[in-house]
């Protein structure tokens, strides 16, 4: 974590040092009590942007390493009973990050609300922190990694019960020894902060933010009940809609908050009391059943990296571990996937910063920032699915590649409009290199879905010039 | 050898009007392998030039490239030729002269017969005295057959011409035995009466003393014919009633049959004429086509059937027919600008819901829902299932007027009972099984995509 978000975690009652190195779970649920003060150095709404910027870290980080427990499931040495699994488990599982994703979108909003700035960014691996609920770690599904997602997402009073304490303490093993912390924790501290009108006051909440959030509408196009991306059916009935909750007051982002939490951790046992399945009940019932040994997953690697091999890698295990791709080929699918996942990402925040347009004679800004950022999201499933079936190394050797996740250099927009727009050409011309260098490999197989992205990139292109030069317009008369 | 049986290829053949003197060039419709998301390549095929006084084919040849109009500006129609085949001892083949001949009879003994119509006005009023039938009756040889229609309520000596069709004459280098329909031009005809404007019409045929097509309303109409839904789709004065200008247009549709009657043998095939393709490089999301491929094999597909292919045309379908819309408007963003724009949101405040947009009215440009449309297509070219079969609209759920069951797909598209658009069952099974299959894979990635074959559609 990046020293600058540490400094203040470490004056926050969440992150009391702690006397034992590790710590029981209800010490810490114990820290998270309602500050009567913010921390040294912050008011309180810059308090509550701050516990916000982490929020988006943590649903950040969550989406990316659910999406590679995802990926990791299935290959072809699987068959029947174990194929089958595998299949059903990607999916929910993909379900899960989907929320996430929606989880964060809501979250920038709640920032947009307040004022603060939009934060999509994350901390690369490795890293922890005190409210982060478990060492970053991109790694194909095991049960023990499943312990971890359970307890990040578990109810509190969940923890204290037999098959609770089996669990965290298989998921503290995993993580080096550290307690897993709960994502509701923060949640709660968030509620509690928003919730006290003595510390953030309602001159902190700008309605007239509406047309810079992200609504349901928009984003989730009115689908519900994992009606998107459900394929298969392999999604509960009762999963639940994804959350992109638009805010207007200090109700609504209370609201928010509890929908997201309850959406991570609704307790299992409710039955048919609980209409919609939480991630911990989902996370819940593939760990009751996912085999202990020989999981269905692929073989792929812990953290891989397009960075060269650096010293300590080999070796290393755990947290610290790091898996660089050498093989030529895949290395460049690799390339591509971090474009994409920064075209993405930059997308995404961008779509924030542009208003609803009501033209019908040229396209609008916001409404094709939407369908790229959805566009992009299909592309990573797409070249993640590649990258499992193609090797780690040149060496020869049974394991297979990753996607990295690599988080950019940097996601801040540029001040001028035309300026965000070149960002996007950017971020096209590094996509075409890439896609030309793929496509003319002999070896390649995918010219299919190379061509057609390249095809659809220069479409894309086509829109980003004429956005371009109506910036560049207004800016001159400006 | 025996001849057995007669049959007309194709058993439906469907024309396009034009004013042109000059047919269309054949031509092939392919899906670029370099420019998979782009247009359409039209490319020339085999064509035939009919010399009009003999009937005879004067030559064939493969255009370098296919002009959908003349030096004129005239539209081509598009005039397709009926071939006869012949089912030898169980096998079917080009009936030629030279199988004639082993049956000991001439091109002489070939009969036709053509019978199309245009019942628009019959269809409302439900008067017979309204029906447009035009019939060549038996005929023998290759001049052109005008195919005019005629009505008990048309003016003296008027006809409404439907085109014509004319029986190929067989040479040795074109031996077969076939028949060529050429619509008409596409023009419309009016009423002698002051709801007809000169302007509009080619020429006045009906006779609003006689009949009463001129002043008809769905409104009127006889309790015994069932109007169309929706209503009111004919030209009209524009006033509350919808009130009929009279109006007639030149398309048709009909019989052909063919007969040999010393062999005790005949068949028949379908014919009709619409209006030109003036977006010849792309396709709609659901088609004529796609209806008839239903009733022949049935709306179920078993994941062991379909072919990544066959969603990637049914997706490709679906971003076509987004380019060619604006979908701003469709979507009812004009109903919060103020405008009336006809739309589906429009249609569905006529059943007591509120008029308003579709789908959230800021992502909804045609460029970004075509991008988005080619995004999924890429996916599923990466090996990623289709994922979407639950954001398609079911068959059964074209009247759920709800904003979750608007926002199915297609979307923003009337269906032919005037409720929302869906896919046939057949194609929604498909996408469905598509998923299925994908997502069974052992390794999705191994499931490959070449480039589609063209749709039986572009055979007219």
């Amino acid at each position: 974590m990046r020293s600058s978000l540490r400094r203040y975690l470490v004056s926050t009652p969440a992150a009391r040092p702690r006397r034992r190195a590790r710590a029981k779970a209800i010490d810490v649920l114990e820290a998270v009590q309602a500050p009567s003060a913010p921390p040294a150095e912050l008011s309180w709404h810059d308090y509550a942007v701050f516990l916000l910027h982490v929020a988006s870290e943590i649903e950040h980080a969550l989406m990316v390493q659910y999406l590679y427990a995802a990926y990791s499931l299935g290959g072809a040495n699987l068959a029947g009973t174990r194929h089958e699994n595998a299949r059903q488990w990607r999916e929910v599982i993909l379900g899960i990050a989907k929320e996430e994703m929606g989880h964060l979108i809501t979250v920038q909003n709640i920032l947009r609300l307040i004022g603060g700035p939009l934060h999509l960014e994350r901390e690369d691996y490795p890293f922890r922190s005190d409210f982060y609920p478990f060492h970053f770690l991109l790694e194909p599904l095991t049960k023990n990694s499943l312990a971890k997602y359970v307890v990040a997402e578990a109810p509190e009073d969940w923890l204290d019960t037999k098959e609770g304490k089996e669990v965290v303490e298989r998921a503290a093993k995993a993580d080096d020894g550290r307690q897993i912390v709960r994502v509701g924790m923060l949640y709660e501290l968030l509620v509690e902060v928003f919730g006290n009108e003595g510390a953030l006051t309602d001159e902190d909440f700008r309605a007239d933010t509406a047309p810079y959030q992200a609504s349901w509408d928009e984003w989730a196009r009115g689908y519900g009940a994992g009606e998107r991306g459900n394929i298969g059916q392999e999604s509960p009935k009762r999963t639940p809609d994804v959350l992109v909750i638009p805010a207007a007051d200090r109700a609504g982002v209370v609201d928010a908050l509890q929908q997201i939490a309850r959406q991570g951790e609704a307790p299992a046992g409710r039955g048919a009391d609980t209409p919609e399945e939480s991630h911990f009940k989902r996370f819940l019932k593939i760990y009751k059943v996912f085999p202990e040994r020989n999981p269905p997953s692929r073989n792929i690697p812990t953290n891989p990296t397009t960075q060269p091999p650096q010293e300590g890698d080999a070796d290393g295990e755990g947290p610290t571990v790091c898996s660089p791709i050498t093989n030529t080929h895949s290395m460049l699918w690799a390339n591509l996937f971090n474009v994409r996942y920064r075209k993405l990402l930059f997308t995404l925040k961008h779509a924030f910063h542009v208003q609803a347009g009501d033209a019908v004679d040229r396209p609008t800004a916001r409404g094709n920032l939407i369908s790229w950022t959805f566009g992009e999201m299909y592309n990573l499933r797409s070249i993640a699915a590649i990258l499992v079936t193609l090797p780690l190394n040149d060496g020869g050797g049974d394991e297979r590649a990753g996607p990295p996740f690599s988080v950019p250099y940097t996601l801040a927009l540029p001040d001028w409009d035309s300026d965000k727009w070149r960002v996007h050409r950017d971020l096209i011309a590094a996509a075409e290199t890439l896609i030309h260098q793929l496509d003319e490999d002999p070896d390649e197989a995918q010219h299919a879905y190379l061509r057609a992205l390249r095809d659809h990139d220069r479409q894309t292109l086509e829109v980003v010039e004429r956005l371009l030069t109506g910036a560049e317009q207004q800016e001159a008369n400006a | 050898m025996t001849i057995r049986a007669l049959r007309i290829l194709p058993p439906l053949a469907i024309g396009r009007l034009g004013s042109s003197p000059e047919p269309l060039e054949n031509y092939d419709v392919r899906v670029s392998d370099r420019d998979p998301l782009g247009f359409r390549e039209i490319h020339g095929a085999l064509t035939f030039v009919v010399d009009a006084d003999t009937g005879g084919i004067r030559r064939s040849y493969t255009p370098e490239s296919v002009r959908f109009k003349d030096a004129r500006g005239r539209v081509k129609p598009v005039a397709p030729f009926l071939e006869v085949w012949a089912d030898v001892d169980g096998t079917l083949v080009p009936l030629t002269t030279a199988l004639l001949a082993r049956e000991n009879i001439g091109v002489d003994a070939i009969e036709w017969c053509v019978q199309v119509g245009n019942q628009k006005a019959f269809r409302r009023t439900g008067q017979a005295r309204d029906r447009i039938d035009a019939n060549t009756d038996w005929f023998r040889g290759h001049a052109r057959q005008s195919l005019a229609g005629r009505c008990a309520n048309f003016l003296p000596r008027k006809t409404l011409p439907f085109g014509h069709v004319q029986f190929i004459r067989p040479t040795d280098e074109f031996p077969e035995i076939r028949l060529r329909f050429t619509p008409a031009k596409g023009v419309i005809y009016g009423a002698n009466d002051d709801r007809t404007r000169s302007e509009d019409v080619a020429d006045v045929i009906y006779d609003s003393g006689r009949g009463s097509w001129s002043g008809y309303t769905d409104g009127d109409a006889d309790p015994s014919t069932i109007v169309t839904n929706p209503g009111g789709i004919y030209a009209n004065t524009g006033d509350d009633r919808t009130t009929s200008r009279g109006y007639l247009d030149d398309e048709c549709d009909g019989i052909v049959e063919v007969r040999i009657a010393s062999l005790n043998l005949g068949a028949f095939a379908r014919i009709g004429a619409g209006p030109p393709d003036y977006a010849p490089d792309s396709f709609p999301v659901r088609t004529i086509a796609d209806e008839l491929e239903q009733i022949l094999l049935g709306p179920h597909v078993g994941d062991d059937e379909v072919s990544p292919e066959w969603t990637e045309e049914i997706l490709r379908r679906a971003f076509e027919t987004v380019r060619l819309q604006n979908t701003t408007v469709l979507n009812g963003n004009s109903v919060i600008n103020g405008g009336p724009a006809n739309s589906m949101a429009l249609q569905d405040s006529r059943l007591g819901r509120a008029a308003e947009p579709i789908m959230a009215p800021a992502i909804v440009d045609s460029i970004a829902l075509r991008a988005l449309h080619q995004s999924v297509f890429a996916a599923l070219r990466g090996g990623t299932a289709a994922w979407f079969a639950e954001v398609l609209r079911e068959y059964e759920e074209v009247g759920d007027l709800t904003n979750a069951g608007r926002r199915k797909m297609p979307a923003m598209m009337r269906g032919s009972d005037g409720l929302h658009l869906a896919l046939t069952r057949r194609q929604y099974n498909a996408v469905r099984a598509s998923g299925n299959a994908q997502a069974n894979a052992e390794d999705p990635t191994s499931v490959t995509f070449t480039t589609p074959a063209p749709p039986a559609e572009e055979a007219e």
